[in-house]
């Protein structure tokens, strides 16, 4: 049976088991910090609150897109060489993108909430909001593609390819605001440009996005290993299926 | 909709989201695991690339 060195829980080494407690740990103060601490808006009142997490939700969703990409190149330069090779990368671009698209919906979500208190409306198609959904529906279709069944290395290179065109909306979405007159406000952070926000607010939405790195680290590392586990899976099953038709062919033989 | 009411639904709905994704995650591993037979026992690091499977 194979068997590599081990630990007591399936994807779990002692490193992930002390970031996952750093994970709730930090979830638990980016509760107290954005729903308790930090002060209600002068203008928006409570609904501020949806801040700490819709803005740090969609910042992740490009992090983890940038590393879709990244990953996605490396797959397509290594595999050229080898052919086996780089298929740690097409794990990472997969693991990634499956969390940025995750994180996606929350923005999209926790966006529609905060719009109906703040616009009086849940969906408006200007700029920023169809280009996060079209950046969402590219990456379900990305994941979607990652599911059709092939040669694993055709398979990562058809992703790859396509994780680097969808790539291309992620600035599109990040600067429509500013591209187009749209109802949605601009960046409340953003570099070179002095922050919307101060104080306590502006605090607990870096604190935010440090917590929310962390939890998506914590998932991202996860879902590689379930990859791997799943990839293991299909070579143990196809080298039992070839196992079984040389058998066939000896006793035709 | 009050401001309460949409910040908690966010919220929830976000933890929701996220906890059930995590615990996805944690299930298919376990689940995948299984059919590899090492499920329950000693278990497999499947972050280590280098290591190829070796009789157990």
């Amino acid at each position: 049976m194979a068997q590599m060195p081990g630990t007591k829980h399936m994807t779990a080494t002692p490193a992930t088991r002390v970031l996952g407690a750093v994970a709730l740990v930090a979830v638990l103060l980016m509760v107290l910090l954005g729903l308790v601490v930090s002060p209600a808006d002068v203008v928006q009142g409570q609904a501020v609150r949806m801040l700490y997490l819709h803005v740090p939700s969609i910042w992740i969703a490009y992090g983890a897109f940038v590393l879709t990409s990244l990953s996605s190149a490396l797959f397509l330069i290594r595999s050229r060489r080898r052919h086996d090779g780089g298929r740690h990368y097409d794990r990472l671009a997969g693991s990634a993108a499956e969390v940025g698209v995750v994180f996606t919906g929350i923005t999209l979500a926790t966006g529609m909430l905060w719009g109906r208190v703040t616009w009086g409306t849940y969906w408006q198609w200007d700029a920023r909001l169809t280009t996060t959904v079209l950046l969402f529906v590219t990456y379900l279709g990305y994941l979607a593609l990652r599911r059709l069944p092939a040669d694993p290395m055709t398979r990562g290179r058809r992703t790859a390819v396509m994780a680097l065109v969808s790539f291309v909306n992620v600035p599109i979405v990040h600067y429509s605001v500013d591209w187009w007159r749209t109802l949605h406000q601009k960046a409340s952070l953003s570099v070179g440009r002095r922050p919307e926000i101060t104080g306590e607010m502006y605090w607990t939405l870096l604190y935010s996005t440090l917590a929310v790195t962390i939890v998506a680290s914590w998932l991202i590392v996860h879902r590689y290993r379930v990859i791997r586990l799943e990839e293991l899976r299909d070579e143990e099953a196809l080298e039992a299926l070839i196992a079984s038709r040389l058998k066939e062919d000896d006793v035709q033989a | 909709m009050s401001e309460v009411t949409t910040v908690a639904t966010g919220w929830g709905l976000s933890f929701i989201v996220v906890v059930t994704y995590a615990l996805w995650i944690v299930g298919r591993g376990k689940t995948v695991g299984r059919e590899l037979g090492i499920g329950g026992q000693e278990e497999l690091d499947p972050g280590s690339d280098s290591s190829m499977p070796a009789d157990s």
